[in-house]
């Protein structure tokens, strides 16, 4: 018998405390903008983080401090902070170790938002990246240089769906004293825990699988707390004193929550992504049924594996749990249970024939989201790609045939009735 | 800051300021396997209102040079050897669970520039199990996770905090991961092998207070009374009644409230 609860406990009932005056079964939303303080002593000791609490909504909420600390549990993180959304995620985990003149090594295979945040926006600020094949373990080593402040992946690439050899790269990571952040968004932690394996920070868009029913922008910083930041002295963000705030020193002061405490007291403040508390309740209600989704979606995405495998019309069927996929061995270490709910395919026919399937199935959405509960489908090369390049766009295994799905939890005999309408439409280009 | 004590390297946090020796200091002692940051909320408290802090690394501990030491007394020697090397003259004491019977040892041994003590979940015996300690010694994990979830009441389980954002149970594991295996389990064999804390406990004249956790599993409340029984008939027993062991952190705010109202009494600034 453990000792701690399981995950799906934790999924419904991690950092809430019961309601004490009318005792609401389920988490409050406390829609408000700031809380009064009791006395003046009470006051200075928030402003000072010398008491736990919450000041003003652009810093915390309580309703999204819930969903902070069930997304730190499931995670098995010591801490995390929520913001307006995954890419906003991704500013914050960077800002707060990343300053002028600083490099990142990142997959070549990962979501265009992140591509894009890395390779335009950062060189702006002084901030570089050497992008690498994150299945080249050779190729990360080599381009880590002094100057290098995180190692940046996703553990299933969107959309290439490459599966990151996590532990070898923490390994590589350790070696070279350089946090590995890994976004987390399409394995979720229910697929795998990546803190178990040795990354230092997690990143999700807790818009897709995790709240799982579209209804609400969020994005999570999660800390391992694994991470000793004053090793050395490259991390002077978090091991020298802090100005703005009477010279804290967030790893002295706060130890295996440091990181995640340099955000809420710099990032939070500062820049204000702030997550609503609405959409915090929202993104609860959807952790609460993770594991009973996540279960649905790889069963229908299994069956609709072998739907489009034997479809005579698909050039190519692009997944970590088919056996010739080039992460096939790697995905099923790290993700037994399933390496998750995104296919990308061709259809026979180029892009003439994908835009006919994705214009005639009905019950799929044409849209730029994945990880809702319903089954979702895009054109990547003309959608959420369409701003890298040619040379980007090979890299990251994108192709203009290919199609993503994003599986859903309908019945799955009616998902492929439909793609059958796509296919039917999809014919007369072959 | 790092100190050198007996040309070791010492680390103390001293809670976002300076430590000024002319201060009255307030000295935050660990329980097994933890480490300074243990007392983050509170140490920060005391350091912006005039009094220098102390939360000390013990050796072996997280910054701190090893070995860690093998018995409450050697320990209760070294904070001692702090004290003289920094040059504190009116010093509070605050001590939890394994910090509790240094502090009984030290303030017995050395009283002269004690002011106040605070105990923080203890009896002035600890007993570990067999089980605990070989884990300790042979199955680290094991044990941190049975130390995790004797020392946490429910909030903790679910992974709360006062912090927002924070889980207070992975924080402490995560403290406890980097001091195992020789320090959680040299920790534990000095708890176990300490048998001379009612005595020493019986000899502090100083002002005392006890702060209890009402669902403290580590330090049950036979063992924690029978600490008030011992203690000067003065000695301010607090009970929290919602707190498990890690008073500290289940209920920092409680806690630090008491500390205040003791300490600013028994040691006040000028």
């Amino acid at each position: 018998m453990s000792d701690f609860f399981s995950f799906d406990t934790l999924s419904l009932h991690a950092g809430q405390t019961l309601d004490p005056e009318f005792g609401s079964r389920a988490q409050p939303i406390h829609q408000t903008t700031s809380y009064v303080f009791s006395d003046t002593d009470t006051a200075s000791s928030l402003f000072n983080m010398e008491r736990g609490g919450h000041v003003y909504n652009r810093i915390s909420n309580p309703t999204v401090g819930v969903l902070e600390q069930r997304v730190a549990a499931l995670e098995g993180g010591s801490a995390a902070v929520c913001v307006a959304s995954g890419m906003s995620a991704v500013f914050c985990a960077i800002t707060a170790l990343v300053s002028q003149g600083d490099h990142i090594v990142a997959s070549a295979n990962m979501y265009g938002g992140n591509i894009s945040l890395l390779k335009n926006t950062l060189p702006r600020f002084g901030i570089t990246t050497t992008f690498v094949d994150p299945t080249d373990l050779n190729a990360i080593e080599a381009a880590i240089q002094d100057n290098t402040k995180i190692i940046f992946g996703e553990l299933i690439g969107n959309p290439g769906l490459s599966v990151m050899d996590i532990e070898s790269v923490a390994q590589i990571s350790k070696k070279h004293h350089v946090p590995l952040m890994i976004d987390g968004t399409f394995n979720t932690p229910y697929l795998c825990r990546c803190f178990d394996y040795g990354a230092n920070i997690i990143v999700h868009s807790l818009t897709k699988w995790m709240g799982g029913h579209g209804t609400s922008i969020g994005g999570v910083v999660v800390d391992g707390g694994n991470f000793d930041w004053g090793a050395t002295n490259k991390y002077t963000t978090l091991t020298e004193a802090y100005a703005p705030f009477s010279g804290i020193n967030f790893w002295e002061e706060f130890g295996p929550s440091a990181f995640a405490t340099r955000i809420r007291a710099e990032a939070m403040r500062d820049i204000g992504p702030s997550m609503s508390p609405m959409n915090a309740f929202l993104l609860l209600q959807g952790i609460e049924t993770l594991s009973l989704r996540m279960d649905r979606h790889l069963s229908n995405t299994k069956e609709i594996l072998q739907y489009l495998d034997s479809h005579e019309q698909v050039s190519w069927v692009n997944h970590p749990d088919m056996p010739d996929h080039n992460s096939h061995n790697i995905a099923k270490k790290y993700m037994p249970k399933g390496a998750g709910s995104i296919i990308t395919f061709g259809v026979k026919g180029g892009r003439d024939a994908g835009q006919a399937f994705i214009e005639n199935v009905k019950l799929a959405s044409h849209l730029a989201n994945v990880g809702d509960a319903k089954t979702l489908i895009i054109h990547p090369a003309t959608t959420t790609h369409s701003r890298i390049d040619a040379k980007a766009l090979v890299a990251a295994g994108i192709t203009e045939d290919m199609i993503r799905i994003s599986v859903g939890i309908e019945n799955v005999t009616d998902i492929t009735q439909d793609f059958n309408n796509g296919f039917r439409a999809a014919k007369k280009f072959i | 800051m790092y100190l050198t004590v007996n040309e070791k390297k010492v680390f103390a946090s001293t809670g976002g300021k300076p430590f000024e020796k002319n201060q009255p200091v307030v000295l935050f002692l660990h329980g097994s396997g933890l480490d300074h940051t243990f007392w983050g909320l509170h140490s920060r408290f005391f350091a912006f209102r005039k009094y220098s802090v102390l939360c000390l690394d013990f050796p072996g501990h997280t910054h701190s040079d090893g070995p860690p030491l093998e018995s409450i007394e050697e320990m209760a020697t070294w904070v001692n050897d702090v004290i003289i090397e920094i040059q504190a003259s009116a010093v509070s004491v605050v001590g939890h669970s394994q910090g509790c019977l240094v502090s009984m040892e030290y303030v017995s041994k050395f009283p002269e520039l004690v002011k106040s003590v605070s105990f923080i979940a203890s009896g002035y015996e600890t007993p570990v199990n067999s089980f605990l300690l070989d884990a300790a010694e042979n199955k680290p994990r094991n044990a941190i996770d049975k130390m995790m979830s004797w020392c946490f009441d429910k909030a903790g389980h679910m992974h709360q905090g006062t912090i927002p954002g924070n889980s207070m149970i992975a924080g402490g594991y995560k403290i406890m991961q980097g001091n195992v295996p020789n320090e959680l389990f040299a920790d534990l064999n000095a708890c176990n092998n300490y048998k001379d804390g009612k005595k020493a406990a019986s000899n502090i004249k100083a002002p005392c207070q006890l702060i209890i956790g009402g669902k403290d599993k580590m330090a049950p409340r036979k063992s924690t009374m029978a600490l008030a029984e011992t203690l000067p008939s003065s000695t301010n027993i607090e009970i929290i009644q919602e707190s498990g062991h890690m008073v500290p952190l289940e209920t920092p705010n409680q806690c630090r409230d008491l500390l205040k109202t003791f300490i600013f009494t028994n040691n006040p600034t000028s």
